[in-house]
């Protein structure tokens, strides 16, 4: 397969094959780094408050929390819808790109599963904490119970998240883990000891044979097909909790699509926050480059401009509605005592990534790096705004209240980031961070030394279609002795 | 000193040093330790156990463990009744007649021996089954652990042995003395008790009683001893009167008697009168601070205390004009353009069917009021001075003199006997300095409070319940309290030991029937045996044939001098603010501070729990710079306090109001600090103890944060509470709730198919329900806001029947309180120009807000695993048992009823109010689950006396009939402004109340098919300020 060489290469530098693995499995394969021990640290510390809090919400009781008779659910869901949102741009870059064939993906994706996964157990960990009785969760399930014939019910958006987000996690799961198959091998290839046998269980007795390589295309290519549907359905499910409620502000039908597009507004707002710390720490500038942050700056610039014309859309139907509950929750948003949650949100939602339509501000890593946190912050207050000030004044105003945030519901929060934090540190640790096999695929045509050569020997680029038939690339097109090291 | 010198020794070593010796003497141990050793680890290594060693001792721990474990636990086991008694069948309630402690009938629920539930006795002649919130909660006092278990002598546990001994020996001392024996009590309106005070009296001749109420109607009473030579409080008879003006008197909340003023006042009122009728009765009401009564008024002009007394001076010479009296010349006040001669002319064009009440204690503007209704012909009609009221005989002027007694040295020996006036006196300091000149004291009270820690001996009197007594709240009207369960603690009755003291050692029970068979049979005309008391037994009460009510004229004419006191009562001091103290709707005189279910529930106004606080105007706290939750420093030339600030709309400008009541010290746990004392504000002029007082207040820079059950008090101009006027109303009965018809409508167009629909417009209910047949029951109920006068006894009863838990301060604070049942209250302006405008005049509106078990309840949708669904009789059901808690449900509610058990609240103790001790929990209904934490709770309809209802019916082989089944708050209710009942009976009374015209719905627009009607409410003035659609003012 051949890339037209005005495309910018998606691979800086001269690695070859070997070099790649070099560098993919440094981390691997040496002590960590002083940085990564520092944010391992931190990250920890943030781990063990997590569980501190955590324990205490469960021992004495969701009244640790800021909650009260009029708003039922804020941080807490806050927090669940943003760290699910933040997932999505991971399966969005695994599952939608790969069918799409944008090899561009293929450097990032490993990064963005995993972020994915822990984003979704984050989510999930909030989805326990917040229920007054966390013992008994397993009523969600539909399980087979001695109660009689006690079942869910399946007419609750809650149910339905339940399964949106249980598939989510395990198609993810896998996902993840049949991607990272040949990758383990290459470790596991070249380890000795414990290591070695640790990586060997997980590798599954990969073979690299060009049958074992068949059918890993194939299962990944199904996987895809399966995970490609989430992306818009997980998002759309959960905002389902508040479409098809009675609040104002909530009894949206625009929800499912904002939510999806403010999903992968956030997701490659994070991706870009982990990778671009991951690739100067990691050192994988090669893999991870210039073009891909714009790439990915792009998206945001799309996903945001979706989410501030459904702002706005919001407003328009509110109006229109001459529902006078409906126009009073959005005069409320607007004005009303969370009035700078709701600008927080215009301004780090709306007007921030329209910066990305100029070229240098969507090439510039410092740029990028802190437009990253401001959209997800934005993204945080979105939820924030939706959730709190529809509740917090609906229908009768006898029952109107604020809520403030108690010390515990900080913790909670601050503690679900170093979660996730702590498990990135650990995968990028002990597992490859970069998908080393796909990478490999991308050096024989779009890399940048393999264009230049091109160039060097003034090859016409080749058309990426022939006869009409779309070439699926696979990396079984890769020798056996090139991809492990042998 | 010689023996310094003297020199023992232990030892011949010690006596002969050697350096060896000596040098080991100084250490401490004489082998050294092997501190090197275990630092350099060998110790440590020594200790290290063999495999084997550890194997044995960890098969040893682990059969003893298991062994200890196989130790069955300790069951403790319900023991039956080994002999049955009668009437007692486990998991049935029993009814007992009673006495509350207001005097009214009640009905006591026992369940296994306890009481558990005080119900209005629907007979009574005076409450008419109505009780009050502090009626309601005074059945957890019964249970208060930390009430006397005993009696004290000197501050020591007793005997009661011992405590008769020695006050019989003191007794006799001060009796041989010759100096005064006092009993300084409360209104004893009993019979038997007053007898056995008269025996007292008898025996120690020296010995008279005072009455004391900490706010009493002394002034009315001295009035009618002026005016008609009777010093009595008579009767009102408010479903009488066709026009009502109130000065200040807050009769639906705390004046003389609110039960039964609220009765009779909503009788013309109520849907069934306006029904009937197209007529109510009209209601003016004068006052400084916004009282229960000022909220429902149809005209409410707030009027400074100072102006109080010249307003109603100034009614009394437009009516004497039209009477052709003797008039005062005097400049008086007018309001809102011309509402006092308009009012004046009013009450004469309903002459004989008008009232007019004071709520001053000033015998001068009572002698007024008395001539105001003179003149209107309104006695024999609607205040009745034969059949008297004898709720309250407190007499200011016995009070003071005996403070004056006391501190002359005149007194030998007083008898506390339920009041408290170190407390509660305005000069409370010098009673508690008099008192230390009594030599003998002696307190029934149930605790040591403020004046009974000063007494020698604390006689603990039974609690209501544990008692035999009677009462006789009006002439003629005599109701009977019979024990409910055996004294829990080793108390006794005040009057056993009146009648020991006496030596007349005689059970106070057979006192009682006696005094019933020689003087009360007699009176009623019922012949004085067994049958005519277990008769009186059953029906709680036996009542006189009613006296028919005279027309009274005056004894002696109005003179110059009642005038000019009132006159010079009107004198302002300049830069003050006037202050008036008022009794509390729940915690009353203080008696109520340590019920945690009275801290818990709201102010019908201002919606403040657990606390008082100084009220002022918006616009005074404007022109005065402070701001809400300031914290005030409030003097007066006696007194100095800190308070924080309510800014309560509706308060007069330039005043300022609190709360009486508060600021006990010795109260018990629950009240111990709750607010500030008020009482020192109270003022004694003209011999009789008056609510004003001036003060200066001044921000002291703190600020605090008053626990509010609602914090948004406009209705910001949403159709949830629908109102209209009487005219209106009479145009079309259907005022006010046209929505809820054109919603109806279209249904019902809807209902005919798709033509019907577009003849008047496609208008189209989308419905997406599978509707389900409502076949037997659907229960539902209707709430009329003309007749909910918002005074929150419904929510105390509410919150005893259902186990609903008491939460305390901070957890209101944070919005958290648990009640089922809330009221809410609206403020808005009225209008410029309309009737009744002053600056600063509000109209309030009370709406009682529980779950509404809609039909398409949102709740129900979306709980996960089906904990909340509807019953097939129309009930939104909770079960607690597979409810986890992720407050969806709440979420999704549009009433916002629902309520999260966010901590465990019973066996907690960190929620030290009645449900985390043993005794306490004794008041729990059983047929009610206590919820564990983590649970969603809300209104049942109060299930288990639909199915108790539902069960008796079965076992008595019939059908269910309307009114078998009364919810809590219905049945606490007095002015019967909730009805409960099955909506598929089309006889049944919330049938048809439903299909009266002034119902709606609220939210209705929403389709949630609420199962709660409500009732519009009219207002009987030119124009109301919560019209349709109309914005109001917000305060937030």
């Amino acid at each position: 397969m051949h890339e037209s060489i005005i495309r910018k290469p998606l691979v800086t530098g001269t690695p070859d094959m070997h070099t790649i693995t070099e560098d993919v499995c440094r981390p691997l394969e040496n002590p960590p780094s002083k940085a990564w021990w520092i944010g391992f640290s931190l990250a920890f510390a943030g781990f063990v408050l997590w569980l501190v809090s955590f324990g205490y919400t469960t021992w004495v009781g969701l009244g640790v929390w800021g909650l009260n008779k009029t708003v039922g659910w804020a941080w807490d869901i806050t927090n669940f819808v943003w760290w699910v949102g933040i997932g999505h741009a991971g399966t969005l870059i695994s599952a939608v790109l790969l069918l799409f064939r944008q090899n561009w993906r293929n450097s990032i994706n490993r990064s963005a599963e995993a972020m994915t996964i822990f984003a979704v157990i984050c989510a999930a960990t909030y989805i326990i904490a917040h229920m007054g009785r966390p013992w008994l969760a397993y009523w969600a399930f539909p399980l087979p119970n001695q109660f009689g014939s006690l079942w869910v019910n399946f007419n609750s958006p809650l149910i339905w998240d339940v399964f949106a987000i249980s598939t989510y996690f395990s198609v993810s799961c896998l996902f993840w883990f049949i991607g990272l198959l040949p990758d383990i091998a290459t470790v596991r290839d070249r380890a000795t000891g414990t290591r070695k046998q640790v990586y060997s269980f997980l590798s599954l007795g990969w073979t690299s044979s060009a049958r074992s390589w068949i059918r890993f295309e194939t299962v990944s290519l199904v996987l895809s097909g399966l995970s490609t549907p989430l992306v818009l359905s997980v998002h759309t499910i959960v905002s389902f909790d508040f479409a098809t409620s009675v609040i104002p502000g909530w009894h949206t039908t625009i929800f499912p699509p904002y939510f999806v597009a403010g999903a992968i507004f956030s997701g490659f707002a994070m991706v870009q926050t982990l990778l671009l710390v991951a690739r100067k720490v990691l050192k994988l500038e090669d893999y991870i480059t210039i073009y891909h942050i714009e790439l990915m700056n792009i998206v945001i610039l799309v996903t945001g401009s979706i989410v501030g014309v459904a702002y706005l859309t919001e407003l328009f139907m509110a109006w229109y509605s001459g529902v006078e509950y409906e126009q009073y929750a959005f005069l409320n948003r607007v004005s009303g005592p969370y009035w700078w949650a709701y600008w927080t949100m215009m301004t780090c939602n709306v007007i921030s990534p329209q910066m990305m339509w100029v070229k240098k501000l969507r090439t510039s890593i410092i740029f990028t790096f802190i437009i990253s946190i401001v959209v997800n912050i934005g993204m945080w207050f979105e939820r924030f705004v939706i959730i709190v000030t529809s509740l917090h004044r609906d229908y009768l105003p006898s029952s109107w209240a604020m809520f403030y945030p108690t010390k515990v519901d900080v913790s909670l929060f601050i503690g679900s980031i170093g979660l996730f934090f702590t498990l990135f540190l650990l995968f990028i640790r002990f597992l490859p961070s970069v998908a080393m096999a796909e990478v490999k695929l991308l050096l024989k045509h779009s890399s940048e030394e393999a264009k230049s050569k091109l160039k060097k020997h003034n090859h016409v680029a080749e058309p990426t279609v022939e006869g009409g038939k779309v070439i699926i690339a696979t990396t079984a097109t890769i020798k056996k002795g090139e991809s492990n090291e042998q | 000193m010689d023996s310094n010198n003297k020199k023992y020794w232990k030892g011949l070593e010690e006596l002969n040093p050697t350096p060896a010796f000596e040098a080991l003497q100084k250490r401490e141990f004489a082998e050294d330790l092997p501190i090197e050793e275990i630092l350099s680890g060998k110790a440590v290594e020594s200790t290290v156990m063999p495999r084997r060693d550890f194997l044995k001792s960890l098969g040893f721990s682990v059969g003893a463990v298991a062994l200890a474990a196989c130790n069955t636990t300790p069951v403790t086991k319900a023991v039956p009744y080994l002999i049955k008694p009668e009437e007692i069948t486990p998991g049935i309630p029993n009814y007992y007649t009673s006495a509350s402690k207001d005097g009214y009938s009640i009905l006591v629920k026992t369940r296994e021996g306890r009481p558990i539930k005080i119900e209005g006795n629907p007979n009574c002649p005076v409450a008419h089954g109505g009780v009050d919130a502090a009626g309601q909660a005074s059945v957890i006092d019964l249970y208060d652990s930390t009430k006397l278990q005993g009696p004290l002598l000197k501050g020591n546990e007793s005997s009661w042995e011992e405590v008769d001994e020695f006050v019989k020996k003191e007794l006799a001392k001060v009796s041989a003395s010759g100096k005064k024996v006092v009993i300084l009590s409360s209104t004893i309106n009993s019979p038997s008790t007053n007898a056995v005070i008269a025996d007292f009296i008898k025996a120690y001749p020296t010995a008279k009683q005072v009455t004391y109420e900490p706010v009493s109607y002394s002034g009315i009473i001295n009035a009618n001893k002026n005016s008609f030579d009777k010093a009595v409080l008579p009767s009102y008879k408010f479903e009488n009167a066709e026009v009502i003006v109130s000065f200040g008197a807050d009769f639906l909340g705390t004046w003389i008697s609110p039960v039964e003023f609220t009765r009779a006042y909503v009788s013309n009122r109520n849907a069934k009168k306006l029904k009937k009728t197209k007529k109510m009765s009209r209601h003016i009401q004068f006052e400084t601070e916004l009282s229960l009564t000022g909220s429902n008024a149809d005209v409410r002009i707030p009027v400074k205390p100072s102006q109080n007394g010249l307003a109603i001076l100034g009614l009394y010479n437009n009516i004497a004009k039209l009477a052709g009296a003797q008039t005062f010349s005097a400049s008086t006040p007018e309001f809102a353009g011309n509402i006092i001669s308009k009012t004046a002319n009013e009450l004469w064009a309903n002459k004989g069917k008008s009232l007019v009440v004071a709520g001053s204690n000033d015998v001068s503007v009572q002698i007024l009021v008395n001539a105001i209704n003179e003149l209107l012909g309104n006695y024999g009609s609607t205040i009745d001075l034969d059949n008297v009221s004898l709720q309250n005989k407190g007499n200011d002027a016995e009070m003071i003199e005996l403070v004056n007694e006391m501190n002359r040295g005149e007194v030998g020996a007083i008898f506390i006997y339920g009041v408290n006036p170190s407390y509660s006196y305005p000069k409370a300091a010098d009673f508690s300095a008099a008192m230390k000149k009594v030599s003998l004291k002696v307190s029934f009270n149930e605790r040591a409070d403020e004046t009974s820690k000063l007494a020698d001996v604390i006689a603990p009197d039974h609690h209501f319940l544990e008692a035999w007594n009677d009462a006789e709240p009006k002439l003629g009207t005599f109701i009977i309290a019979q024990p409910t369960i055996n004294h829990i603690y080793d108390t006794r009755a005040a009057q056993k030991g009146l009648l020991v003291w006496a030596n007349n050692p005689i059970e106070y029970v057979d006192y009682i029937k006696n005094v019933w068979n020689t003087t009360i049979f007699p009176q009623v005309g019922v012949a004085a045996l067994q049958d005519s008391w277990d008769n009186a037994l059953r029906a709680g009460f036996v009542q006189a044939a009613p006296k028919t009510a005279q027309q009274y004229t005056h004894a002696r004419e109005l003179t110059q001098s009642v005038v000019s006191t009132i006159l010079a009562g009107s004198k302002v001091d300049a830069g003050k603010l006037e202050l008036t103290v008022y009794k509390h709707t729940n915690i009353g005189d203080g008696r109520g501070a340590n019920n945690p279910l009275l801290q818990e529930n709201p102010d019908p106004v201002s919606k403040v729990t657990w606390d008082n606080y100084i009220a002022i105007a918006p616009a005074t706290a404007k022109e005065m710079g402070i701001n809400e939750g300031d914290v005030l420093e409030v003097a007066s030339t006696t007194y100095s306090t800190t308070l924080p600030v309510l800014i309560q709309p509706g308060q007069a400008l330039g005043t300022a109001s609190i709360a009486l009541g508060y600021g006990r010290t010795d109260a018990g746990k629950c009240g111990n600090g709750v607010g500030k004392n008020a009482y020192p504000f109270v003022s004694i002029v003209n011999g009789t103890m008056q609510n004003y007082s001036s003060v200066t207040v001044k921000p002291n820079g703190d600020s605090y944060e008053l626990a509010q059950t609602q914090t948004h008090h406009s209705i910001e101009g949403r159709d949830i509470v629908r109102e209209t006027t009487l005219a209106e109303y009479a145009k079309n009965p259907a005022a006010g709730s046209q929505s809820h018809h054109e919603i109806a409508n279209v249904a019902q167009r809807n209902a005919k198919g798709e033509e019907e629909r577009y003849k008047e417009g496609n208008v189209k209910l989308f419905n997406i329900w599978e509707d389900k047949e409502k076949k037997g029951h659907h229960w539902g109920m209707a709430i009329d806001l003309n007749a909910c006068t918002g005074c929150g006894s419904c929510i105390v009863s509410c919150s005893i029947e259902n186990n609903v838990a008491v939460v305390g301060r901070d957890e209101v604070r944070r919005r958290r309180e648990m009640h089922w049942l809330r009221i809410d209250r609206y403020y808005a302006e009225v209008e410029k120009g309309t009737e009744g405008y002053v600056e600063g005049a509000v109209e309030v509106i009370h709406q009682p807000m529980l779950c509404q078990h809609c039909d398409h309840a949102p709740c129900e949708t979306v709980c996960p695993v089906l904990a909340t669904m509807h019953s097939s009789e129309g009930l939104n059901q909770m079960a607690y048992n597979r409810c986890f808690g992720t407050r969806y449900c709440a979420n999704n509610c549009p009433y916002k009823v629902r309520r999260f058990n966010w901590f465990n609240y019973a066996d907690n103790e960190d929620f030290d109010y009645y449900m985390n001790n043993p005794m306490g929990k004794l008041v729990l209904n059983p047929d009610v689950t206590v919820r564990t934490r983590g649970v969603m709770e809300k209104c049942s309809m109060c299930v288990q006396r639909i199915q108790a209802g539902k069960l008796k019916a079965k076992m008595e082989n019939r059908q269910l009939v309307d009114g078998d089944i009364k919810t809590a708050c219905q049945q606490s209710c007095p002015a019967n402004a909730i009805v409960f009942g099955d909506i598929n009976d089309p006889a049944s009374e919330v049938s048809k109340l439903l299909k009266n015209e002034r119902t709606f719905y609220v939210l209705e627009e929403l389709n949630v098919q609420p199962g709660i009607g409500y009732l519009t409410m009219v207002r009987n003035k030119e124009k109301a300020a919560h019209g349709h659609g109309e914005h109001a003012e917000s305060h937030s």
